[in-house]
């Protein structure tokens, strides 16, 4: 364990993260790199990237209230240490969104209050799963639900959205590539710790398991709230008029052009990718995937 | 993290300048230039003094200790992040939580270089009784969530009685050890900045705060105290050469208004 631990270590962190690939970055993106004119003089897709931020900023609010929470309750000092720069890079990822959000116009006096108006309560409720099994000091439960869970959705969230802003807003796509580096180094962490804890405490499986089941539900019924809604109809088609073919560059994920897709199909590939994954790490650190309840169509 | 910035951040205003200097981006400037090209806390090409056996083992249990004070420090930091007041405060613990583990992983690992095969375990064996009482008294603040407290506890007590223990044993360690506890005070600095800054101001803007920190205060000095003394002999600094931790602490104290 020693060795796989060597690998999280801060100082492998050091060389690898911030005197790696955030160097010469402010705020995760080249210094030069701004929010596209478009997206900030128009209304609906200023308000569109808004509220899309603010879920970012939720999760990773979550994210850094659990690693934090997580370090005291590590079984051992590499754990300890890479909890410690897990709840760094969650810090950091709370500071380059909320950037986002003063870059998009919001106030710093209106912070709190745009967060809380555009905060999806579902994503709430997933994040309020993890968090009570951190603020128990559960350390197996609230690894897999943070390293596992949360950190697999947030990758192929990030890696779904540098894809379709790649061509029409570097900045941004930058901010999400450094993001995406820290969270698959959070994701193996997850994976490779778990594992033994497992076997050393198989009777806690059935209910990380139900957790699992749960965090998933909330995390798809949050998914539904965003495509489903008339809002998201109506911001696609108006990104899509407004941006022509060639700003929209080639934006294939998972074998779908986002750029002409179906925000339904999006929703689907999207779903399916995360889950796909957590079984599959599931399955490797000894836990039985739960298939989730499908949450109702929006009305 | 481009390097720009750090000079500019005097011209903020008071609430820009503490988002500044407590973000991630500022964290980074900051330890750029001591922490680049190290080897475990250390350049890699410094020798390894020859040490007698007896002060080897002498360093190995002084090491013992400071890993307990690190883990403290590191626990009580990251437990903090959930009760700090703001996001600028939880920002910068989140940067003293990767500073925290950095201490501990560094201690741990020159446990190793000085012959230790397992340094976790010889810590639960050799680590001093007072390092271990403060490591409680720290987490219990932390865990009952007292704010002011946990923070004096932390970033003006604890951190110091390591700054003048750390300050003093580099004065007179081998080469490796010196300039890692060289480049760990660096941190500890910042740490102590961000204890006084954020007591001084929540002390003037609550008389009855400051009243309960003098109590907090009290009850801490004689447990500091002991560890420091407990460090001393275990670094082996004649007590008519011992540094004067009453003198640092005090200072901070006075500053603070909590005599
Ligand atoms: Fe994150
Ligand atoms: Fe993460
Ligand atoms: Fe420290
Ligand atoms: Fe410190």
């Amino acid at each position: 364990m020693t060795n796989f631990l060597d690998a999280y270590s801060i100082q492998y962190w050091l060389e690898s993260c911030p005197q790696g690939y955030l160097m010469d970055t402010d705020y995760g993106h080249p210094a030069d790199e701004k929010e596209p004119a478009l997206v900030i003089e128009d209304p609906v897709l200023r308000d569109a990237a808004i509220r899309t931020t603010v879920q970012l900023v939720v999760g990773e609010r979550c994210a850094l209230a659990s690693s934090s929470g997580l370090v005291g309750c590590a079984p051992d000092a590499p754990s300890q240490c890479f909890l410690a720069t897990q709840t760094l890079d969650e810090a950091r990822h709370v500071e380059v969104f909320t950037q986002r959000l003063y870059d998009l116009g919001v106030k710093k006096k209106e912070l709190e209050d745009v967060i809380a108006r555009y905060a999806n309560p579902n994503l709430v409720k997933f994040a309020e799963i993890l968090l009570e099994k951190v603020d128990k000091k559960d350390f197996v439960a609230g690894v897999v639900g943070q390293n596992v869970v949360l950190e697999g959705m947030a990758f192929s969230v990030f890696e779904m959205m540098e894809t379709v802003n790649r061509d029409p807003n570097p900045k941004f796509a930058h901010t999400l590539t450094g993001t995406i580096a820290d969270e698959r180094r959070h994701v193996g962490f997850g994976e490779n710790r778990i594992g033994s804890l497992i076997r050393q405490y198989p009777e806690r499986k059935s209910e990380i398991e139900q957790m699992q089941k749960d965090m998933s539900y909330f995390m798809l019924a949050t998914f539904a709230d965003n495509f489903r809604s008339n809002e998201m109809q109506q911001e696609v088609e108006h990104a899509r008029d407004e941006l022509d073919a060639g700003a929209r560059g080639d934006a294939t994920w998972q074998g779908v052009n986002l750029a002409q897709a179906e925000p339904a199909e999006i929703e689907a590939v999207l779903s399916d990718t995360i889950l796909k994954d957590f079984q599959a790490r599931l399955g490797r650190i000894g836990l039985a995937y739960q298939t989730p309840a499908k949450p109702r169509v929006a009305a | 993290m481009s390097g720009s910035g750090i000079d500019d951040v005097h011209a903020l205003e008071p609430e820009d300048f503490i988002e500044e200097v407590h973000s991630f981006e500022h964290w980074f400037e900051a330890v750029e230039g001591y922490l680049k090209g190290l080897d475990h806390g250390h350049l890699p090409d410094v020798a390894e003094a020859l040490l007698t056996a007896e002060e080897r083992d002498r360093l190995i249990a002084t090491f013992c200790s400071y890993a307990v004070a690190e883990t403290a420090a590191l626990e009580a930091s990251s437990g903090l992040i959930a009760i700090a007041p703001n996001r600028h405060a939880k920002i910068f613990l989140s940067t003293q939580t990767v500073d925290e583990g950095r201490h501990v992983e560094v201690m741990l690992h020159r446990l190793r270089e000085l012959g230790v095969p397992d340094p976790e375990a010889e810590v639960e064996r050799r680590a001093g009784p007072s390092v271990r009482n403060l490591r409680k008294k720290i987490l219990q603040l932390v865990e009952a969530h007292e704010w002011d407290a946990a923070i004096f506890a932390q970033n003006v007590a604890l951190e110091t009685m390591e700054y003048t223990v750390f300050r003093a044993h580099a004065r007179t360690a081998d080469p490796i050890t010196r300039d890692l506890l060289e480049r760990v005070l660096r941190d500890e600095r910042r740490h102590i900045g961000f204890g006084e800054n954020e007591l001084g101001r929540r002390i003037r803007e609550d008389k009855k705060r400051r009243l309960w920190l003098g109590t907090v205060k009290s009850e801490l000095d004689s447990l500091v105290l002991q560890t420091f003394e407990e460090a001393m002999e275990e670094i082996g600094v004649p007590r008519w050469d011992r540094p004067s931790l009453g003198r640092d602490y005090l200072e901070t104290v006075n500053r603070l208004g909590l005599v």
